[in-house]
């Protein structure tokens, strides 16, 4: 039994890492901060504004787990929630009334951010594009297309009853945080329990192996590239609904910062290994983190010089981990064989 | 020995563009020609070519680097601020304070690329935001309006090589200019005629080769992310002669644009393939669209979506290209 726990604990050994870097960090806050950070206030406020990037961060696992940064996830959402706004406020389709005008909006949005995670997919999957190259050039195309649409400027005036839904609550929980969670376990299960998530490990692992073990490159590069817009494109709502306008370049930061959180959560860049677990608690990490900075009134230079650095330093202890892993796999090896001198 | 073209199918097409974008917008608006569009476009355009240069030699080697602005901004905002401070008026000193700080900013990135072995992108993503941090921090982030930029630096920025008489007054050719012509002369030499440029583009193409043929990685990619950070500093030094103030926030953000003007050139992200005229000619397709668009009617939120879709074919028609090599000699890259 002991042994079997060993085991499970040396597999999982950087998500348990995580985890109890999360609970002492935790802990640690409230030492530091006693009540501002632990007040039913600052704990609501968390949990709104967890989502929005939840489901950014999300959409870059993904991309991470197959081997690419997907640069286009945040465009991706800003266009998304223009569009919708665009409907909702009138611009679009005008003379639908309300109702009709929040599902027409939901659907627009949704549409157009499947509909640009499948040009990603295609570009990636028929045409043979570098991922990052190709989601480089889509970025800055599909926030072109949100430029052109408002000239820069921001569309603002959505009908209280869309926004209502970024504020909803259940049971004192805000609505949206129980989707995330709800997504994000959905997401682990088709990861670790359903042969598409295996698959998508494969394919990230070594796509040419992948290719020569029957698995449709072509159409998991498309369909991880669609799944991706769907995240983007509900986190996209999420914004507007909470921002209560729709503007480029809303999310900007998040590049960085979802990014960061992949990384402190455990997804190789090179793909093919990692789990929505540890991107989910990375997140909470970085929400306790960003809190803290906004009690000690850090300014957004600083947060910068956090971020790039953390970025670069958990990069190095991934790096130093690995290697001394690789050294202990070694060391059993030549144990066990027998030397040839 | 292989003949070099010097104009390739994929420039030519450049060219074509150029001169078609250039012929329909002189229909639409004769305003548009004249040496006050051209003049307009090679004084805005100089910064970017300058680190676009630099790019070309990271791209080849393999790697890329998101980080250079923040490297010029870096370097050129230290010797503005050196020079405020201890009441240095010289153009060299500026030069050679933003120059050391690129490169030694440079060789981090380089040191971290190689030790870590992750995408270069990642790692430079971090240091972007590290370095612009690190200054604003450490150094200051206040901004320098014209009154107390040194005489030498506005000097240089507002100086030209000669003059032209217009009929909207009398124009002039920048004199950064000169320091373009030189750095693509250098660039050049260094990539086609000394030992360290072809092992830049040996590692690019693939690095194990490179090793075996006696290269060592480390010192290609401190050469190369020195070179961009030495490019980053000259080119952040002209630009705040050329704007004649000193912001703690311009510039970053701007590295996406020169990338992608690199990428329409033709410079490919997997390293090995790319070249300094087409480096050259992306970036003047990308500021003859910010500069002109308004010649045809369309605001400046236009630009955005053309660069975006230029970006977009030019990825697809190079990767496609490469796709259909490949599958003929029956190699599977993924």
């Amino acid at each position: 039994m002991k042994e079997k726990i060993m085991t499970l604990i040396q597999r999982e050994r950087n998500l348990y890492i995580l985890i109890s870097v999360t609970i002492l960090t935790a802990i640690l806050f409230a030492f530091i901060f006693g009540n501002s950070m632990y007040s039913a206030r600052n704990l609501q406020s968390m949990a709104y504004q967890i989502p929005e990037f939840g489901f950014i961060a999300l959409a870059m696992m993904l991309s991470f787990m197959i081997g690419g940064i997907d640069l286009s996830v945040v465009a991706n959402a800003n266009t998304a929630g223009i569009f919708a706004a665009l409907i909702l406020t009138g611009v679009w389709l005008p003379g639908l009334n309300e109702s009709n005008a929040i599902i027409a909006a939901v659907l627009v949005a949704m549409g157009a951010s499947i509909l640009f995670g499948f040009f990603n997919g295609w570009m990636v999957a028929k045409l043979s594009a570098p991922p990052l190259i190709a989601t480089l050039g889509t970025m800055i195309l599909y926030s072109g297309i949100g430029m052109a649409l408002t000239g820069g400027k921001g569309v603002t005036g959505l009908p209280s009853s869309f926004t209502s839904f970024g504020t909803a609550e259940l049971w004192g929980v805000p609505l949206i945080f129980v989707i995330f969670v709800l997504v994000a376990v959905i997401l682990s299960v088709i990861l670790n329990r359903m042969t598409f998530g295996r698959k998508i490990y494969l394919y990230g692992g070594n796509r040419i192996a992948a290719r020569f073990s029957a698995i449709n490159n072509e159409r998991m590069a498309i369909a991880i590239f669609v799944v991706i817009g769907i995240l983007a494109g509900i986190a996209g709502l999420i914004i507007i609904s909470r921002v209560n306008s729709a503007k480029v370049g809303y999310g900007d930061a998040y590049l960085l910062q979802s990014l960061l959180v992949c990384v402190i959560g455990g997804i190789h860049p090179d793909g093919g290994r990692g789990r929505a677990a540890g991107v989910v608690c990375a997140v909470i990490l970085m929400q306790m983190l960003s809190s803290a900075f906004t009690i000690l009134q850090f300014s957004p230079y600083a947060r910068k010089l956090i971020w790039g650095f953390m970025l670069i330093f958990v990069m190095g202890l991934n790096y130093l981990s690995e290697r001394r892993a690789q050294k202990i796999r070694v060391d059993l090896l030549r144990k066990r064989t027998p030397q040839a001198d | 020995m292989i003949r070099h073209k010097i104009v390739t199918g994929s420039e030519l097409i450049l060219i074509l563009i150029i001169v078609l974008y250039c012929i329909i917008v002189a229909v639409v608006n004769p305003a548009f020609w004249g040496f006050e569009t051209l003049f307009d476009i090679i004084r805005s355009s100089s910064t970017a070519i300058i680190v676009a240069l630099g790019l070309l030699v990271v791209m080849l080697s393999g790697g890329i680097d998101v980080s250079f602005m923040s490297i010029a901004l870096f370097g050129s905002y230290t010797a503005a601020y050196m020079m405020i401070t201890y009441k240095i008026d010289s153009l060299p000193f500026a030069f050679v304070v933003a120059t050391l700080i690129g490169i030694i900013l440079g060789m981090i990135n380089a040191l971290l690329v190689n030790w870590l072995k992750l995408p270069a992108f990642i790692i430079t993503l971090g240091t972007q935001n590290f370095f612009h941090g690190v200054m604003t921090t450490f150094i200051s982030d206040k901004t320098y309006g014209a009154g107390v930029i040194p005489e030498s630096l506005s000097r240089f920025g507002s100086s030209t090589i000669f003059k032209v008489n217009t009929e909207m007054g009398v124009m002039g050719l920048t004199t950064s200019a000169i320091p373009v012509f030189l750095l693509i002369c250098l660039t050049w030499f260094i990539l086609y005629r000394t030992s360290i440029g072809r092992g830049v583009v040996a590692l690019g193409n693939s690095e194990e080769s490179a090793i075996r043929s006696g290269f060592d990685p480390l010192k290609i990619r401190l050469f190369a992310y020195g070179y961009i950070g030495a490019l980053a500093g000259i080119m952040g030094v002209i630009y705040i002669a050329q704007v004649n103030a000193v912001y703690p926030n311009k510039l970053v953000g701007d590295e996406l644009m020169i990338i992608a003007g690199a990428v329409i050139g033709g410079t490919k992200i997997t390293g090995g393939s790319g070249k300094i005229l087409g480096v050259v000619l992306g970036i003047l397709i990308i500021y003859l669209l910010n500069n002109t668009l308004i010649f045809l009617g369309l605001s400046s939120s236009w630009n955005k979506l053309f660069i975006g879709t230029l970006l977009v074919i030019s990825v697809a028609v190079t990767s496609f290209q490469a796709r259909v090599k490949n599958r003929k000699n029956l190699i599977f890259t993924e």
